[in-house]
């Protein structure tokens, strides 16, 4: 690891006022500290953003909750109000990493949490994301682990947060300080971003902003939710393909629907075709796998990774029947 | 005189005796000891695959505080290399690092940094620049370099009978090939050495399997006297074959101590542990099978095409399991490799079985399925008493009764012959079984004992430089010791992991545990003999050893002895079998599966503890199932490297990939195998549950997967075998 | 009673017997040092290891703050360090870990370092009451927090109660995974007191404090922590029985002549 000066903050102030351009603000470490020994990320000073106070989880003005950046992702995860009236959040943190990790994670961080592609890992191979200009050596590689939609020639990597897949179907809205001492809203959709030409930013955020919430709309899909979670061993893995599945029925019609796929793009891919379709339908097998093909037709795999369109297309009618045929 | 109650001797389930330490974190494994004044080594690793370095620079490395020293090609001490071109790769190997400029595979060690704090080293490492003449000729990619393989030397090709006639005898044909990948055995403990040189001696705490050899490499690397090398293993964290020979990073740790004048720690990173440490290699291994419609086998051929590196040769036995296995009379086994710029691989638990008879398990099952019949009654039909390769008996197999105790204890009977047909909700639900079989080649041990005598009890020290890798040796050794001193096991005090102890084999192979006790039994039988003899005292008369000790007026006394296998024993092939029976439960939908129960007989001689044998058999099954599930170890296919380079990549199983598993022990009686009766446990497990969840899988889904792992994508792209129904 | 709770409500006791007192003294130790050793060690286990080999290592396990070579440190940090109930000011490189703070400085070598990047649980330990990993944790965050280690387990000479039954249940071969997995297996004893949910939770609003796990949930929530020997269902078993108090039975067993005589004639 390289060296860096290790600077606690006491507030935000400090934290903001602390940040350079090589610097990063310092949550749970789980992946930025890996990240640090793989020598992928080279921060010459880590902003200990540990003691602010973002650890709260309060009511909003929209009838839902704010859930603070600092605080973990297992005590989220399992706080009561996120439990009853997220239980879809709940159940997709709770897939991801351990038990230990989960304890260590903050929700600011797991927003920030960087691709698992082996190139971007190995720093003596060519990656446009860790290295811009280097090459995408995942192209005409090894590819099973990678994007089928959204993906540009420079990179095919994927984003691995189970919890911001189901942020994706919920409907989020991440807050995040700026250098100034302003604050500013994101929208979860636009918070993400797609590689294009530029794939060493995962997110909209600029230098030196610092999130601090996490706001959740109303609670909509407190009964009928499912994270289905494919992945090679049973847990403690990373996803092949996952799907979070969010329904509200009303007397036996789908009145709305939240959907997003992880593992399958550069960002939590949001499936609105899928969500329109069902909307205003019944919530049969039928309705189920129309929605999923609706959403597969654009797959574009590689030669690695054409299983997942099918695993894909399962994993959308599995996780909706799922959701759907859970005891209220 | 009273009578020792011995209720600690072989045969009963006692906790481990050095068990307290592991779970107060006190065991010290080899870079936990504390010696004083040491520095930190860390490895650099090439980036190509073939070629040469054309530049070194060291300066930005250097500059750093506390940085010692940075090792390359250039400076190294010069070592013993190869005499001859390809050598086997053998457990007493040299390792000759660190002595030119050629690269012969990706993430060779090219230097070593040595500086004052771990941090230091890891990123003065990361300074060191090199630049490299890349040879385009690499051979990295497994399915292109076919045609480059050749046929070793070493017992390659073996045929008894006329294979050709014996598949024209068949009513039935299966001609199937079976592919396993590169796996790595990944113990828990990264490998690690602290070296330290005094007046000319080496001392190494190192993470060794076989201790003795690790000194003959390293007396041989750098030409010094094995009595000046001293190896210190005293717990090992998980070996599996990873730890048998010895890794070049001990050899760079013990160069850089003599250029540093200061002890040496070399930790190998869980990515090196990839490219550093052994591997098992990928194999192809096309099987043929003959049987008549009544299930006689009439030909049975098992051809393996695997891979060695460049620089030394290493063949995994995987058809010695079809020449032994069954009563077949046509019987071919070959073996082909293919020279790769890929670090030479080596033995991972149960080499050759454990793969050889995942694909033998499988074509017998699609055979049984073709001819319609029970595959339990196939293999029972098939069944043979005399090892057909070796012509001679076996000294014991009840591989039939495994087969049929298995079958009643895990309800074989309400298996659905037709896959498919048996479900639940989303699930298809499969049962499967495999034969297991592992030779035990028990061998020459030494062992010391010494005897003393506080007021009327007897403590017994005994030692051995044998090793203990999470398989209970020091338990089983201190119940030998109790056994034999008829003693209770709490005065039995066992110090292993010592090249200052006696010689043994080490562990692996399944030969320690037989190997090990008939060592200590020798010592301590050799004891109480002479106290007996020295006071013309019968053989056969019951004396206490503590009588024993007064009587000679002695209150320490010292014994030596030595087991090695009888004249009988070499009449006699020695095996343990077994059989694996698996419930699977496969998602119709996502390929997603879980193992729901697993019941493992096996016949293994003498088990000398339930207790730890069992702990054996279930580890055998879930490194396994690891097999089964994720492990694949992935070479890129433009650079060499391996793509699957930590623990998040390459999937060992977790918790809740396991499962209930019933394990039954048969009351083998074996005294052919030794005097104890002991045969091998450790690889048992692993030989037939790989087999026994793709015959699982296949009668749950009726897809066959042949090649490892099977994993979501894998049988969600599977088609269904001709002759199922959907 | 569980034995959990009996041992959590065990009062300082030091009443060793004759044989375990001859062999303290024979060790040289005084009365506080005596203390402080049986905090290490189980009493009732020290004839067999009391071997020249082992007891100078055993002392290495108490808290010793190493020399370090600051010449060698970058971003020198201070950090009090607070492990097992005791306080050790120490100054660091900022990019310890501290996993490797602990074994290398503090000889606290229980807590292991199995793969250094947060995908093996093998460096487990509980800080502030929860499990965390230490190989992802600098050193520099740990200022003011309480760390429990493996070697602080134990309570007046005697194993804590999951360190017992991962003996008796043969939870481990080799034993580099075991710290992490009994340290991991008690923070788990507090989640499910806590009513904390897991992903295999059948339904997350309707959990309730005071959680009796099901075998799956165990090996869900202790999937964090791997071990390569394959001791789980051992695992698992010594967990439950510490769990829920009730004794957890082996699950292997000897064919009987009668099996034999009927697979053999069959």
């Amino acid at each position: 690891m390289r060296p860096f000066k290790y600077t606690g903050a006491q507030n935000k102030d400090q934290a903001l006022q602390a940040f350079t351009a090589t610097s990063h603000y310092l949550g749970g470490g789980t992946n930025l500290v890996d990240l640090m020994k793989e020598d992928v990320e080279r921060p010459d000073q880590l902003i200990d953003v540990n003691k602010l106070d973002y650890k709260k989880i309060t009511s909003n003005e929209n009838g839902g909750l704010t859930l603070g950046a600092m605080l973990s992702n297992s005590d989220t995860a399992n706080h009561p109000e996120v439990r009853t009236k997220y239980p879809l959040l709940s159940m997709a943190m709770l897939s991801a990493a351990s038990a230990q990790i989960r304890n260590m994670a903050s929700n600011g961080g797991n927003l920030l949490q960087r691709t698992r592609c082996p190139y971007f890992f190995e720093v003596s191979m060519p990656c446009n994301k860790r290295e811009p200009g280097s090459g995408c050596g995942a192209l005409k590689g090894m590819n099973a682990l990678h994007a089928i939609f959204g993906y540009s020639d420079s990179c095919i990597a994927t984003n691995p947060s189970d919890m911001c897949v189901a942020l994706a179907a919920i409907g989020a809205t991440v807050e995040v300080q700026q250098p100034d001492g302003s604050s500013r809203m994101i929208e979860f959709t636009d918070f993400h971003r797609l590689p294009g030409d530029q794939p060493e930013k995962d997110t909209t955020l600029m230098q030196g902003e610092l999130i601090t919430a996490i706001h959740l709309p109303k609670p909509e899909f407190s009964d009928h939710y499912y994270y289905l979670k494919i992945r090679e061993r049973s847990s403690y893995a990373f996803a092949l393909v996952s799907v979070a599945a969010g329904l509200q029925v009303n007397s036996g019609v789908i009145s709305k629907a939240g959907l997003a796929m992880g593992s399958v793009a550069h960002k939590p891919w949001k499936l609105s075709k899928a969500e329109e379709f069902l909307t205003g339908k019944k919530p049969t097998t039928e309705n189920f796998e129309a929605a999923a093909a609706l959403e597969m037709k654009d797959a574009k795999p590689f030669e690695g990774n054409k299983y997942k369109v099918e695993m894909g297309k399962n994993a959308i009618v599995r996780a909706l029947t799922q959701a759907y045929e859970r005891e209220v | 005189m009273t009578k020792t109650i011995n209720a600690s001797g072989v045969g009963n389930p006692i906790n481990r005796v050095e068990g307290h330490l592991k779970v107060m974190g006190m065991a010290k494994y080899a870079s936990e000891f504390p010696v004083e004044n040491k520095v930190y080594g860390q490895g650099i690793n090439s980036t190509i695959a073939k070629g040469e370095i054309i530049s070194i620079d060291t300066s930005e490395a250097e500059k750093l505080k506390g940085v010692l020293k940075v090792i390359t090609y250039k400076n190294a001490t010069k070592l013993k290399t190869f005499d001859e071109e390809m050598p086997e790769l053998a457990t007493d190997s040299i390792a000759p690092v660190l002595q030119s400029n050629k690269v012969h595979y990706y993430g060779e060690y090219v230097g070593l940094v040595v500086a004052e704090t771990f941090e230091q080293a890891q990123y003065a490492a990361s300074l060191v620049k090199f630049e490299y003449k890349k040879d385009p000729s690499a051979v990295i990619d497994f399915e292109k370099s076919k045609s480059k393989a050749y046929t070793p030397n070493n017992d390659s090709n073996y045929s008894r009978g006329n294979m050709e006639q014996g598949l024209s005898e068949a009513d039935m044909v299966v001609e199937q090939t079976y592919n396993t990948p590169i796996e790595h055995h990944h113990p828990m403990e990264l490998h690690a050495v602290i070296a330290s040189w005094d007046n000319g001696k080496v001392t190494a705490y190192s993470s060794q399997q076989i201790v003795e050899d690790a000194i003959v490499a390293i007396s041989g690397t750098f030409q010094i006297p094995k009595k000046d090398v001293r190896v210190i293993s005293a717990f090992v964290g998980g070996g599996f074959g990873s730890k048998l020979n010895l890794d070049r990073h001990v050899i760079m740790a013990v160069m850089a101590s003599k250029m540093v004048a200061r002890p040496v720690q070399v930790t190998v990173t869980r990515t090196q542990m990839f490219t550093n440490t052994n591997m098992r290699q990928q194999n192809e291994q096309k099987m043929r099978i003959g049987s008549k419609k009544d299930g006689t086998l009439t030909a049975l051929s098992h051809e393996t095409l695997s891979h060695t590196s460049t620089t030394q040769e290493y063949q995994e036995p995987c058809g010695m399991v079809s020449k032994m296995l069954y009563k077949v009379a046509n019987n071919e086994v070959t073996y082909k490799l293919i020279p790769m710029n890929i670090q030479t691989p080596f033995a991972m638990r149960a080499p050759g079985e454990a793969t050889g008879s995942f694909a033998l398990e499988s074509a017998m099952d699609e055979m049984a399925w073709k001819l319609k019949m029970d595959p339990i009654d196939f293999r029972i039909k098939n069944d043979t008493q005399t090892d057909l390769h070796e012509e001679r008996p076996f000294s014991s197999r009840l591989l039939v009764e495994c087969l049929r105790i298995g079958a009643d204890k895990f309800g074989w009977k309400d298996r659905k012959p037709e896959p498919r047909t048996n479900k639940k909700g989303n699930w298809l639900i499969g049962y499967g079984v495999s034969a297991a079989s592992r030779n035990s080649p028990y061998q020459k041990t030494h062992a010391k004992v010494i005897l003393e005598l506080d007021e009327d009890k007897v403590f017994a020290t005994i030692q051995m430089d044998a090793t203990d890798i999470g398989t209970g040796s020091y338990t089983i050794i201190a119940q030998t010791a109790s056994e034999y001193l008829k003693i209770p096991v709490e005065q039995v005090t066992v110090e292993l992991g010592d090249s200052n102890f006696p010689i043994t084999p080490g562990s692996g192979g399944s030969w320690g545990a037989a190997s090990y006790c008939n060592g200590a039994r020798a010592a301590c039988e050799n004891a109480i003999k002479t106290l007996k003899n020295n006071k013309n005292i019968a053989e056969d008369e019951e004396v206490e050893v503590a009588e024993l000790l007064k009587k000679n007026q002695l209150t320490k006394f010292k014994a030596e002895g030595m087991a090695e296998p009888s004249a009988e024993f070499k009449k006699y092939s020695v095996f343990s079998f077994g059989a694996n029976f698996c419930e699977v439960w496969v998602d119709k939908d996502t390929g997603m599966y879980r193992i729901e129960r697993m019941v493992n007989v096996g016949a293994a001689g003498k088990i000398l503890n339930p207790k730890t044998a069992y702990g054996q058999i279930i580890g055998g099954l879930t490194m396994g199932v690891g097999m089964v599930m994720a492990e694949k170890t992935r070479v890129e296919p433009n650079f060499g490297n391996f793509i699957t380079r930590s623990f998040a990549d390459y999937h060992v199983p977790v918790n809740l990939d396991l499962a209930n598993i019933d394990v039954i022990f048969l009351p083998e009686v074996d005294k052919i195998a030794n005097k104890m009766g002991i045969k091998g446990i450790g690889e048992l497990g692993i030989t037939s549950v790989a087999a026994s969840i793709t015959n699982a899988i296949f009668n749950a889904t009726g897809k066959r997967m042949r090649s490892l792992p099977v994993t979501p994508e894998k049988l969600i792209e599977a088609g269904l075998e001709e002759g199922v129904t959907a | 009673m569980k034995d959990i709770d009996k041992w959590n409500e065990a009062v300082d006791s030091d009443n060793l017997s004759d044989d375990e007192n001859m062999i303290l003294d024979a060790m040289g130790l005084n009365e506080s040092s005596r203390r402080k050793f049986l905090k290490q060690v189980s009493a009732a286990s020290l004839s067999i290891y009391a071997s020249s080999f082992f007891t100078s290592e055993i002392f290495a396990s108490t808290m010793k703050d190493l020399p370090e070579n600051t010449i060698a440190l970058l971003n020198e940090v201070k950090v009090n360090l607070r492990v097992n109930d005791m306080v050790k000011p120490l100054t660091l490189d900022s990019r310890t870990s501290l996993l490797d703070a602990l074994r290398e400085r503090l000889a606290l070598t229980g807590t292991k370092k199995g793969c250094d990047h947060g995908q093996c649980g093998a460096c487990t330990v509980i800080i502030d009451g929860k499990r965390n990993l230490s190989c992802l944790t600098l050193a520099a965050t740990c200022e003011g927090k309480e760390i429990t280690t493996v070697e602080g387990l134990a309570k007046n000479g005697e194993m804590h109660p999951m360190q017992q039954a991962f003996l008796k249940h043969d939870g481990f071969q080799c034993g580099y995974c075991t710290p992490g997995q009994i340290c991991s297996s008690l923070a788990l004893l507090e989640e499910a007191k806590n009513g904390e949910a897991s992903y295999v939770t059948e339904d997350f609003k309707k959990i309730k404090s005071g959680l009796t796990l099901s075998e799956e949930e165990i090996r869900e929530r202790m999937s964090g922590n791997i071990c390569r020997c394959g001791a789980y269902n051992n695992i698992v078993q010594a967990f439950k029985e510490v769990h829920t108090g009730d004794d957890e039975m082996p699950t292997w067993e000897f064919a009987t002549q009668e099996q034999m005589d009927k697979a053999k004639n069959a």
